[in-house]
């Protein structure tokens, strides 16, 4: 519905399946971008199983109380799980990011939207200008540090690097905040490694 | 959970632990419920809050019972509530038609899930619209209100406990799933002061007091038990003894009493909110979560040179008939966009001055509706001009 003249404008959504921490996930991202000084709405969606299912997080950020507080036009899209790519790509906005898993069975491959395997997605009404899809090994580095379930912690690092629309010191101090304390440690590590993986990577907007 | 570990700053919060938070701001004491998708984060922090102000918090079997104990604790003097979903606030319509006959002041919450039955709990919806409004039988006052963000789901609980306690009646604060699952950056240290009110207490002589004889605004002053007043209390209809009668010259006279007390106080009661609404030529009628993408879409609107224009009665019933009727008579078309098949649009038919311009924008499939569906309906709506 139009670009907004709001600087801090954005939406974010974060998508997978039930389990993957998606809904933890907006909350730190929320907590990132108030502690950047920002105005966020955060809102979910899943099913009553709680594993498997789709399932996302949403964030709407703007510089005072967003209007309308759910998503309509996504800035940054992450995909955890291939299942969910389909609910999601036709609510792209032009020039928007796509962060998704390369390590899981079926997953995604790097470059434009347009020349991506994505299973299960019908592209033909997507419209594809310009969206750039990074493709970055999240499970994969999750499993390294031996706890596949900081997958999402790896995601919301790569998505701050890739963005750069919010800073690294909030996306620690907000993980740091809203996670589990008891894995503070294992957090900490998780977001730093994914802060780095997308080296070479950064996308200037 | 968002938690209030900063408060006086800015937070993120929950739609449903602003509810806590305002109840308890609010004055609540007493919480008695059963557990609902996709009220749960209600009872779960009323359950660690209230110990820490002195208040008691009851996990009772079901919502029958949960209603049954509000009401015993706000006899006994307590600023009380509960909450629940769809299929418990139908459980509660009995007690609540209870608490209206008695004048008990009490406070329900019903987060709106997909329905009808178990429907879809995780959902959201705004389905119990007419069940707020005629759930229990018999003619009786209603109000329910329907805040529209986090910050408001604060501020309208102190409103509910407000109008309840001074009206002496049950009040019902609607909230759909995605308001209640929202979370929002608040400042509730900037939020406007809101002064507490309490129920009018009986004073005078013991011997020869009539617990519902009339007073100026039509409420009668409340006793509670052990102040030395003798009284009655009773679901039959009473005279002002508190006694059943059937007398059908005081039934009339007390009934009248009872349903004519939110006239007399509707200064307090009504509450609204308009927006670009000097010039409209559609009129768009929203609450609730859908009341955000209406103000989206109007403003986007209004960008593109139509006359749209958004009236959001945040408190529902009694419906702000007169304001309605005044930008009604002026536009050509009502908007009515609702998470349901149809609820209140009924009622914008019935109010309509002219016939035929109510036009009808309904979601039932678990989804919101978007700013973007709304305004192509205004769009629509212009070009048939």
């Amino acid at each position: 519905m139009g670009a907004s003249a709001d600087r801090g404008m954005m939406e974010i959504r974060l998508s997978g399946s039930g389990g993957q921490g998606l809904v933890l996930g907006g909350r730190i991202l929320a907590r990132a971008l108030l502690l950047d000084g920002l105005c966020v709405a955060q809102s979910q969606s899943y099913e009553p199983t709680s594993r498997g299912g789709l399932c996302r997080a949403d964030v709407v950020a703007a510089e005072s109380t967003p209007d309308h507080p759910l998503v309509g036009e996504l800035d940054l899209l992450v995909l955890l799980d291939p299942i969910a790519a389909a609910a999601s790509l036709e609510l792209l906005r032009d020039e928007a990011l796509v962060l998704a898993d390369s390590s899981l069975a079926d997953g995604f491959s790097d470059g434009e939207l347009a020349d991506v395997y994505l299973p299960g997605v019908e592209l033909a009404d997507v419209d594809l200008a310009d969206i750039k899809v990074h493709s970055l090994p999240l499970y994969q580095t999750a499993k390294r540090l031996g706890a596949p379930r900081v997958a999402n912690i790896v995601a919301l690092g790569a998505l701050t690097t890739l963005a750069g629309r919010w800073s690294q010191e909030a996306m620690e101090a907000a993980v740091l905040e809203e996670a589990p304390r008891r894995s503070s440690d294992l957090n900490l590590q998780a977001v730093r490694l994914g802060l780095a993986l997308p080296e070479g990577q950064r996308v200037a907007r | 959970m968002a938690s209030d570990s900063s408060s006086g700053e800015r937070q993120n919060l929950q739609g449903n632990v602003a509810c806590a938070l305002g109840a308890i701001a609010a004055g609540c004491r007493f919480y008695a419920g059963y557990p609902i998708t996709p009220s749960s984060e209600i009872a779960e922090q009323m359950a660690a809050r209230l110990p820490k102000v002195d208040g008691v918090f009851v996990q009772m079997e079901d919502e029958i019972a949960s209603i049954g104990a509000i009401l015993g604790a706000s006899v006994g003097g307590v600023k009380s509530m509960t909450a629940t979903s769809g299929p418990g606030f139908s459980l509660m319509q009995e007690g609540l038609g209870y608490a209206s006959q008695a004048e008990i002041p009490c406070v329900i919450i019903d987060v709106m899930r997909g329905g009808p039955s178990t429907g879809m709990p995780t959902r959201p919806s705004q389905g119990d619209v007419m069940q707020a409004r005629w759930g229990s039988h018999g003619d009786r006052p209603v109000i329910a209100l329907a805040p529209a963000s986090v910050g408001e789901v604060f501020e309208q609980m102190l409103r509910a406990f407000n109008l309840s306690e001074t009206l002496r009646t049950p009040v019902v604060v609607l909230i759909d799933e995605a308001i209640a699952h929202l979370s929002e950056t608040i400042d509730l240290s900037s939020s406007m002061p809101t002064p507490l009110a309490s129920r009018k207490v009986a004073t005078g002589d013991v011997a020869g007091f009539l617990p519902y004889a009339a007073t100026d605004d039509g409420v009668p002053a409340m006793q509670c038990p052990g102040d030395g007043y003798r009284s009655h209390m009773t679901g039959l209809t009473h005279g002002e003894d508190g006694f059943p009668t059937q007398d059908p010259a005081t039934v009339e006279r007390v009934m009248r009493q009872l349903l004519g007390k939110l006239d007399r106080n509707m200064e307090q009661i009504e509450c609204f909110e308009t927006l670009e609404c000097d010039d409209v030529d559609v009129l768009v009628v929203a609450y609730g979560i859908t009341a955000r993408a209406a103000r989206r879409a109007v403003v986007s609107a209004r960008e593109r040179g139509l006359r749209a224009g958004l009236l959001r009665p945040i408190t529902l019933w009694p419906f702000p008939e007169r304001r309605f009727r005044e930008l009604a008579s002026s536009a050509n078309t009502v908007l009515i966009p609702e998470m349901n098949a149809g609820q209140l649009c009924v009622e914008l038919e019935r109010l309509c001055p002219h016939p035929g311009p109510v036009v009808r924008l309904n979601r039932i499939d678990g989804e919101c509706i978007s700013p973007r569906q709304i305004l192509e309906q205004i769009e629509k709506l212009h070009a048939h001009d």
